[in-house]
C-alpha cells in the first residue's frame, strides 16, 4: 500500500513522503489515538455545556446573546481553510513546495480571521454586556467550550507558522511531511468541533435557549 | 480501485494524484449543509422539534464528509484510525447522555 512509487527516481520525494516512513506512518497513526482523546476531551466540555445551557441566573439567555450573522461568518472562514489544508496537502503530493507553503500561509491567515472574529465577539459579550465568565452558569460553560475551540485554533495557527519555517529551512522531506500531514489534520478536526460549537450553542441556542 | 492496483505504475499513479475536484465538491456540499442549518433558524417559524433534528443531521453529515473525505477515513487501510475515533465518539456520546440524564432525569 505505501510502497515506494514504481516510477520513483532515486532520491526522489515519494508521491505521499508523509507515509514514506514507518516513523511518519506511525506519526499518522498515533495522531489518530490523540484526535480520539480530544474528542472525549470535547465531548466532556459539551456534556457540561449542555447540562448548564439553561442556568442563564441573572444573564442573558443564548437566544438573546447571540449573533448569527457572526456565528455564520466565523464559520464560512473555518469551512475555508480547511479546504486550504487540503489544496495544501495536495500541493505536498506534487511535491510542490512553494505551492504548500502557499496553502499553508492561507490556511494561517484564515485561522487568524477566524480567531480576531472570536475575541472581538467575547469582547462584545464581556465589555459592552458585562457578561462574563462568572455570570452564570451557562456563561462559564460557554466560555470554557468556545474558548477551548479558540484555544486549538490558536496552537493550529503557531504549530502551522512554525511548519511554515521549517519548509523553508529544512525543505520537503519525509521527516517533514509527516509534520505537515499531522497539522492539516488537526486542522480538520478543530472544523469538526467547530461544525458541533455551531450545531449546538449557537443555532440550537436560538431554537430552543 | 483493484483494477487500478493491478494496473501499477501509471493508472495508479493518476489514480492517487486526485486533483481538486472531489475536494471542491466535498466542500460546496459543507456549504450547503451549513446554509440549510443556518438559514432554517435564520427563517424561524419552523416546529422546534424538527428543527432540532434537522440541525443535528446536518452537522453529522458534515462532519463526515470531514472525516471521509477530507481526513480519509473513507479510504482503504483506515481501519485502526476509524476504531480510535469511534471509541472517542463513544465515549463523547455517553459523557453527553450520562451528565444530562444524571442533571435532568
Amino acid at each position: 500500500m505505501s510502497t515506494p512509487h514504481p516510477q520513483q527516481a532515486a532520491g526522489a520525494l515519494p508521491h505521499e513522503p508523509e507515509k514514506a516512513t514507518l516513523e511518519g506512518r506511525n506519526k499518522v497513526l498515533g495522531f489518530w489515538l490523540f484526535l480520539g482523546g480530544e474528542s472525549v476531551l470535547f465531548g466532556t466540555l459539551f456534556a457540561t455545556f449542555l447540562t448548564l445551557r439553561n442556568q442563564v441566573a441573572d444573564g442573558p439567555s443564548a437566544s438573546e446573546l447571540f449573533s448569527l450573522p457572526m456565528t455564520a461568518a466565523a464559520t464560512f472562514i473555518l469551512l475555508v481553510s480547511s479546504l486550504t489544508s487540503v489544496f495544501a496537502i495536495q500541493a505536498m503530493h506534487r511535491g510542490n513546495r512553494t505551492s504548500l507553503a502557499r496553502w499553508l500561509g492561507v490556511t494561517v491567515v484564515l485561522g487568524l480571521a477566524f480567531l480576531i472574529l472570536e475575541i472581538y465577539e467575547f469582547a462584545e459579550y464581556i465589555i459592552h454586556d458585562g457578561y462574563g465568565m462568572t455570570t452564570s452558569a451557562f456563561s462559564s460553560a460557554f466560555y470554557t467550550l468556545v474558548g477551548f475551540h479558540g484555544a486549538h485554533v490558536l496552537f493550529g495557527i503557531l504549530w502551522i507558522s512554525i511548519l511554515i519555517g521549517q519548509l523553508f529551512k529544512k525543505g520537503l522531506t519525509v521527516v517533514t511531511a509527516p509534520k505537515i500531514y499531522v497539522s492539516a489534520m488537526y486542522w480538520h478536526f478543530i472544523d469538526v468541533v467547530w461544525v458541533f460549537i455551531f450545531t449546538v450553542v449557537y443555532l440550537l441556542g436560538k431554537v430552543v435557549g | 480501485m483493484t483494477d487500478h492496483d493491478l494496473d501499477g505504475g501509471a493508472v495508479k499513479h493518476r489514480h492517487r494524484q486526485e486533483g481538486p475536484q472531489k475536494h471542491v465538491v466535498a466542500f460546496i456540499f459543507s456549504i450547503i449543509l451549513t446554509l440549510i442549518a443556518f438559514a432554517t433558524v435564520a427563517a424561524g417559524g419552523v416546529n422546534t422539534a424538527f428543527t432540532v433534528l434537522l440541525l443535528l443531521v446536518m452537522a453529522v453529515l458534515q462532519v463526515l464528509v470531514q472525516l471521509g473525505y477530507w481526513m480519509h477515513l473513507k479510504d482503504k487501510g483506515h481501519m485502526i484510525p476509524i476504531i480510535f475515533m469511534a471509541g472517542g465518539f463513544f465515549v463523547a456520546g455517553t459523557a453527553i447522555v450520562a451528565a444530562l440524564y444524571w442533571m435532568w432525569w
